[in-house]
C-alpha cells in the first residue's frame, strides 16, 4: 500500500459527502446506531484531514471491520438481505475511514457508495428515490473524479459540471442498455425475505388497527377498468379473511388449507387491471367477487380472498375479472361452520346474551342481523377516528357503554353477536371504496381507504356480506372517510378536499407515480418486445433484442470518439490570415504579387492603387484584416464580411 | 508464488515493449500522439469497478429490479465513457524535446521535455517516465504546453541516449490507463568523472593578456575574495590571514592571464578513463580559479580560452572521447 499523503488527502471530502448521500437514501430503515457510528467516523476522519492528526494503527481497522462483522450477525443473524447486508457495509465503511490513506482506499469507499446506493434500489423503487439515486451517483462520481483528476478537481462547481457532462454522455447508452438488455422471467436465486414492516392489512386485527392505518395518504394499489368502475357501494376489495377471535383481536388462521367451496356468479362482470404498492404480503386486493385471473400468478383461497405464491415484494400488476353479484358457497362444510361460530369461552357476557336473545326473539339469521344493524342506526353509535380506548371485554364496552368506534369496532361488534346467535360469520378486511384519478383514468386506493366489515352465511344465499359501518356512516360508504367523519376531526385528505387545486396537485403526483410504475418499475420482457414491434421489428424475440444491443453499442462508441475528436480539435486556423491568402491568390490574375518585404496592408494599399476598379472593396479588405488582426477588440460580424468580400473579389 | 508472478509480468512487459517497438519504429522529434498508438487497459480498480457492475446488473436482474438495473447499466455506461475519455486525454498530446542537460557520470543527465497540447480541452494528469524511475505527473493546459523532465543516471561517461519513453495516464476516473510508448533519439551527455584532487597540473604559460589593456596592471589591488583552491600562493593575503580572517586571495585588475593547456600526454602510465578524468579534474579547477585553458587529446586540440563555453567544449571533448558518434 501507498504511504500516508503528505497534508491533505485529495478528495477526501467528495467521498465522505458521497457516502452521506447514499446511506442517506436508507434513511428510515437503517438501525440508527449504525448511521451514528458512520457519522462518527466520518466527524473524525475529517477533522484528522483538517488537523493532520496520525491515522490509527493498522490492526485497529481490521478489529473495527470484524467488530462490525459481530455486530451485524448478532443483530441480524445472517448477512444476507437488503438491511443486514447494508448495514454490514456502512459499518466497514466506517472502518475503512480509520484508515483511508491512499487514493486506492477513497476509490474503495466510493464503490461502496454506489453499492448502498445500489441496495436502496432494491428495497424500494419508488419514484422519490429517483432524486436520491441521481444526486449520489452525481456525487460519489464527481468524489471519483476528483480523487483521479489530479488539480482539475479543485472547484467543486467545476468538478460538478465535468461529472454532470460525464454521466449526460453515459446516459444514451445506459438508456439503450436498459431498454434492450434481456430480462429473466424469474428469480434464478433465492430471494431473501424483506424483514421490514410496510404498511398495509395484516392478518390480525386489533381495535385501533385500521384506524392507525387510515391515518396514511399513502396509496394502496391503482385500478384501470376495461368498461366504467363499479358504483361506490360496490367498491369492497377484498383483501385477508379472519375467522379466529380471542375477546379482542381477530386473526387469520395459518395453515390447514379448506376445500374451495363453489362460486356462481351473475350479471355483467367487472374487467379491470389492479396495480398494488408492495406490501410484503401475499392478498390480491380483488373486488369482491373474483372471478377469474391468471392461474400462474394467483389462485383463491377457500375464503375467496385471491393470494399470489409468493410476497408482493415489488409493484404487481393482474388482469382480474370480478362479478358484485354473485352467489358464494353452495353447501357449508361442517368444520368451515364450527370455525366460524367459535367464540372465546369467556368474556364480553353482554354481547353473548345479545345474540342469544336476538337468536329466540327472530330465529331467522336475515332478521338477526337486521336488529343488530337496526341497533347499530338507532342507537346512538358514533363513527370516528379516535375512539376511547377499550379494556378487556372490548366488544361489550364498545356495544354498552362507548359506542363510539371505526369500522374495526362494528364490524368485530357485529361478528360477534352473530356468532352469539349462533350465525356462522367472520371479519373481512381490504379497502372500500377509492378515488378516480381523471387525469390517470385511474381508481386510486389508498390506505385511508382501509376498511373491515362483516360476512355471513345463510344457508340460501351463501356468504354475504354485512356491512355494519354503512348502517352508522352511510356517507363512509358512498363518498369516502373525510365525508363520514366529524368536521373537527383530523382526516387524512382533508386539505385536499378543500382545496381543487390542491386536489389537482395531488391527482398529478400519483399519475406520475402511477406512469412510474407503469414504465420504468414494472418495464419487463413482454413491453420490451412490444416496444421493439412499435419500432418496426417484426416478430421480435432475444436475437433482435441482441442485433439491438449490438448496433447501440457500436452507434455510441463511434459517436463518443467523434464526439471527444471533435472537442479535443485543434482551434481554427488563422482565419483572417487565410481570408488574406485568398484575396492574395485572386489578385494575382492582374498580375500582383506580394512582395517578400511588403505587408499585407501595404500590399493591398498597392493592389488598390493598381485596380481602381476593385479599390474600394480592396480598401475594405485591408481595413477589415487590419481590424480582426490588430484591433483592440474585432466586432463579431466582421469575420463574416471580410469572408463576403474576399469571396466577392474577382479581378 | 508472487516472485513468479513478477517475473512473468516483467516478461510480458518486456515483450508487449519489443512488439510495439518493432510495431511503431523510431520517431522523430516532435513526436505526435495518435490513435493508433495508445495501447488502453483497465486499471485493477477498473476490474473491481466492473465486477461490481455486472453483480449490480445479475442482482437487478434477479430481483427484476428494473431501478437497480439502471443504475448498473449507467454505471457500466460511465465506465465506457471513462475509457474513452482516458484515451481521449493522450491522443492527440505532442511531445518534443526541450533541452538536454550533461551532468558527470554518476549523477542524472535530465531531458526536458515539452508537452503541447493543441486542443481545446486541458490534459490533466500525464505520466512521464522512462526506465524504471517514477513517473512524473504533468496537468498540460488547453492550447499551452507543460514541461517535464526525465532523469536518468549513467555511470559511464558518453552519450547517454533516451530511446523509449512512456506516457500514460489514468485521468478522468482512474478506471482506466491509457500511455503510448514514444521511441525518440534524444541524447544528452555525461562528462567523466573528475578525478581527485591531488596531482598537480602542469607549469603555466603566461599570455599576454595583461599586456593588451594597459590601463590594468597587477599593482592594481582591487580587493579581497574568498580562497578557491587552485589560487597562486604568492596572491593569498597572508596578512589578513595572520588577522583570523581566513583564507583570501588578493585580486588585482589587469591580473595577468594564466593559461594552461592540458594534455593527455603529460599523464603517461595511466589508462584512458583516468587520464580523462584526471583531465577533467583539471579543466574544472583552472575554470573555478578563472583562468585560460586549453586541451590536447590524440585528435582533439582545443585553444585556450576562457568561460562557460570554453569548460563545456572541453567537458564534451572529454566525454565523447574515441566514442563511436552515434553507438554507444
Amino acid at each position: 500500500m501507498t504511504e500516508p499523503a503528505p497534508g491533505r488527502l485529495r478528495g477526501l471530502d467528495g467521498v465522505l459527502a458521497a457516502l452521506v448521500v447514499s446511506v442517506a437514501a436508507h434513511f428510515p430503515y437503517l438501525p440508527s446506531w449504525t448511521l451514528l457510528l458512520l457519522l462518527a467516523a466520518i466527524t473524525w476522519r475529517w477533522t484528522a484531514d483538517r488537523r493532520g492528526l496520525p491515522l490509527p494503527p493498522r490492526w485497529l481497522g481490521v478489529t473495527a471491520a470484524a467488530a462490525a462483522l459481530v455486530v451485524v450477525l448478532a443483530a441480524y443473524r445472517t448477512l444476507n438481505g437488503i438491511e443486514a447486508g447494508t448495514t454490514f457495509l456502512v459499518l466497514m465503511a466506517a472502518a475503512k475511514l480509520l484508515e483511508t490513506r491512499a487514493s486506492r482506499d477513497l476509490t474503495v469507499l466510493v464503490f461502496v457508495a454506489y453499492v448502498v446506493l445500489y441496495a436502496a434500489l432494491l428495497r424500494d423503487q419508488r419514484l422519490q428515490l429517483l432524486p436520491w439515486l441521481l444526486a449520489g451517483t452525481l456525487l460519489a462520481t464527481a468524489a471519483l473524479l476528483r480523487v483521479h483528476a489530479g488539480s482539475a478537481g479543485d472547484s467543486w462547481r467545476g468538478l460538478l459540471r465535468r461529472t454532470s457532462a460525464l454521466l449526460l454522455q453515459a446516459l444514451p447508452l445506459a438508456l439503450a442498455l436498459f431498454l434492450l438488455f434481456p430480462r429473466l422471467p424469474g428469480p434464478f436465486w433465492g430471494l431473501a425475505a424483506p424483514s421490514s414492516a410496510r404498511t398495509g392489512l395484516s392478518d390480525e386485527m386489533t381495535p385501533g388497527d385500521v384506524s392507525e392505518l387510515s391515518v396514511s395518504g399513502e396509496p394502496a394499489f391503482r385500478v384501470r377498468f376495461a368498461g366504467a368502475p363499479p358504483p361506490p357501494v360496490q367498491r369492497y376489495w377484498r383483501g385477508p379473511v379472519l375467522h379466529e377471535f380471542d375477546g379482542r383481536s381477530w386473526r387469520r388462521p395459518r395453515g390447514q388449507p379448506l376445500p374451495e367451496q363453489a362460486v356462481t356468479v351473475s350479471g355483467a362482470p367487472v374487467d379491470y387491471q389492479i396495480t398494488l404498492e408492495p406490501h410484503d404480503r401475499t392478498w390480491i386486493l380483488a373486488l369482491d367477487l373474483p372471478a377469474e385471473w391468471p392461474a400462474r400468478e394467483a389462485y383463491r383461497a377457500y375464503d375467496f380472498t385471491l393470494l399470489s405464491p409468493r410476497p408482493l415484494t415489488d409493484v404487481a400488476s393482474f388482469h382480474l375479472r370480478s362479478y358484485p353479484s354473485y352467489r358464494a358457497g353452495a353447501v357449508l362444510p361442517l368444520s368451515v361452520r364450527h370455525r366460524d361460530t367459535q367464540l372465546p369461552p369467556s368474556g364480553n357476557p353482554r354481547a353473548v346474551a345479545l345474540g342469544r336473545e336476538l337468536r329466540a326473539r327472530y330465529g331467522e339469521p336475515r332478521a338477526i342481523a337486521g336488529a343488530v344493524l337496526r341497533m347499530f342506526r338507532r342507537l346512538p353509535f358514533v363513527y370516528t377516528l379516535q375512539p376511547p380506548r377499550l379494556a378487556s371485554n372490548a366488544v361489550d364496552e364498545f356495544l354498552f357503554s362507548t359506542r363510539k368506534g371505526f369500522c374495526e369496532h362494528y364490524a368485530s361488534a357485529f361478528t360477534v353477536v352473530m356468532r352469539a346467535a349462533g350465525v356462522p360469520a367472520r371479519v373481512v378486511t381490504g379497502y372500500q371504496g377509492g378515488e378516480f384519478n381523471p387525469i390517470g383514468g385511474y381508481l386510486l386506493v389508498r390506505q385511508s381507504d382501509a376498511h373491515a366489515w362483516s360476512e355471513i352465511w345463510l344457508d340460501d344465499a351463501g356468504w354475504v356480506r354485512m356491512d355494519p359501518t354503512a348502517a352508522v356512516a352511510p356517507e363512509r360508504i358512498e363518498r369516502g372517510l373525510v365525508s363520514a367523519l366529524g368536521a373537527d376531526e383530523p382526516a387524512p385528505g382533508r386539505l385536499r378536499q378543500a382545496s381543487e387545486l390542491w386536489l389537482q396537485v395531488t391527482m398529478t403526483w400519483d399519475a406520475v407515480n402511477d406512469l412510474w410504475n407503469e414504465r420504468v418499475v414494472r418495464f419487463n420482457e413482454a413491453r420490451q418486445l412490444d416496444l421493439l414491434e412499435r419500432l418496426g421489428f417484426e416478430e421480435p424475440d432475444w436475437s433482435t433484442l441482441g442485433l439491438g444491443l449490438a448496433a447501440s453499442l457500436a452507434t455510441f462508441f463511434v459517436a463518443l470518439s467523434a464526439y471527444l475528436g471533435w472537442r479535443h480539435r485543434e482551434p481554427a486556423r488563422d482565419w483572417p490570415a487565410r481570408l488574406h491568402a485568398e484575396a492574395a491568390r485572386r489578385l494575382r490574375r492582374r498580375g500582383l504579387v506580394p512582395g517578400r518585404t511588403e505587408g499585407p496592408a501595404a500590399f493591398l494599399d498597392r493592389a488598390a492603387a493598381e485596380c481602381p476598379d476593385l479599390a474600394r472593396d480592396i480598401r475594405r479588405i485591408r481595413d477589415l484584416y487590419c481590424a480582426l488582426r490588430y484591433g483592440p477588440s474585432p466586432e463579431s460580424g466582421d469575420l463574416g464580411r471580410l469572408k463576403h468580400l474576399v469571396n466577392r473579389l474577382r479581378p | 508464488m508472487r516472485d513468479a508472478l513478477r517475473r512473468l509480468r516483467a516478461g510480458l512487459d518486456r515483450r508487449m515493449g519489443a512488439w510495439i517497438r518493432r510495431r511503431q519504429g523510431p520517431d522523430r522529434d516532435p513526436v505526435r500522439l495518435v490513435r493508433g498508438r495508445i495501447y488502453i487497459l483497465p486499471t485493477g480498480l477498473g476490474v473491481a469497478y466492473a465486477v461490481m457492475v455486472v453483480a449490480m446488473v445479475a442482482g437487478s436482474l434477479n430481483y427484476s429490479n428494473n431501478l437497480g438495473l439502471g443504475l448498473a447499466f449507467l454505471l457500466a455506461s460511465l465506465g465506457f465513457v471513462a475509457m474513452h475519455h482516458c484515451h481521449g486525454t493522450l491522443s492527440g498530446l505532442e511531445l518534443r524535446l526541450l533541452a538536454s542537460e550533461a551532468a558527470f557520470a554518476g549523477q542524472p543527465v535530465r531531458f526536458r521535455l515539452l508537452l503541447e497540447n493543441r486542443g481545446h480541452v486541458p490534459r490533466p494528469r500525464i505520466e512521464v517516465s522512462a526506465g524504471n524511475e517514477a513517473p512524473q505527473v504533468a496537468d498540460v493546459p488547453s492550447c499551452g504546453a507543460e514541461a517535464a523532465t526525465i532523469a536518468l543516471r549513467s555511470l559511464r561517461r558518453g552519450r547517454v541516449r533516451l530511446d523509449r519513453c512512456v506516457l500514460a495516464t489514468r485521468h478522468p476516473l482512474g478506471l482506466f490507463r491509457a500511455w503510448a510508448v514514444v521511441h525518440p533519439d534524444y541524447t544528452a551527455i555525461a562528462w567523466p568523472q573528475a578525478a581527485d584532487r591531488g596531482r598537480l597540473p602542469p607549469g603555466v604559460e603566461t599570455d599576454t593578456g595583461g599586456a593588451q589593456d594597459r590601463a590594468r596592471g597587477e599593482e592594481d589591488f582591487t580587493g579581497l575574495r574568498p580562497y578557491q583552491p587552485g589560487d597562486p600562493l604568492r596572491r593569498i593575503a597572508w596578512k589578513a590571514y595572520a588577522r583570523g580572517q581566513g583564507l583570501h586571495t588578493k585580486q588585482y585588475a589587469g591580473t595577468d592571464v594564466v593559461s594552461h593547456v592540458f594534455d593527455w600526454d603529460s599523464l603517461p602510465g595511466l589508462d584512458v578513463e583516468a587520464r580523462l578524468s584526471q583531465l577533467c579534474r583539471w579543466v574544472l579547477d583552472a575554470h573555478g580559479s578563472g583562468e585560460a585553458y586549453g586541451l590536447r587529446l590524440p585528435g582533439v586540440a582545443i585553444e585556450a580560452n576562457i568561460g562557460s563555453g570554453q569548460l563545456q567544449r572541453c567537458l564534451d571533448a572529454l566525454a565523447l572521447f574515441d566514442l563511436d558518434d552515434g553507438d554507444d
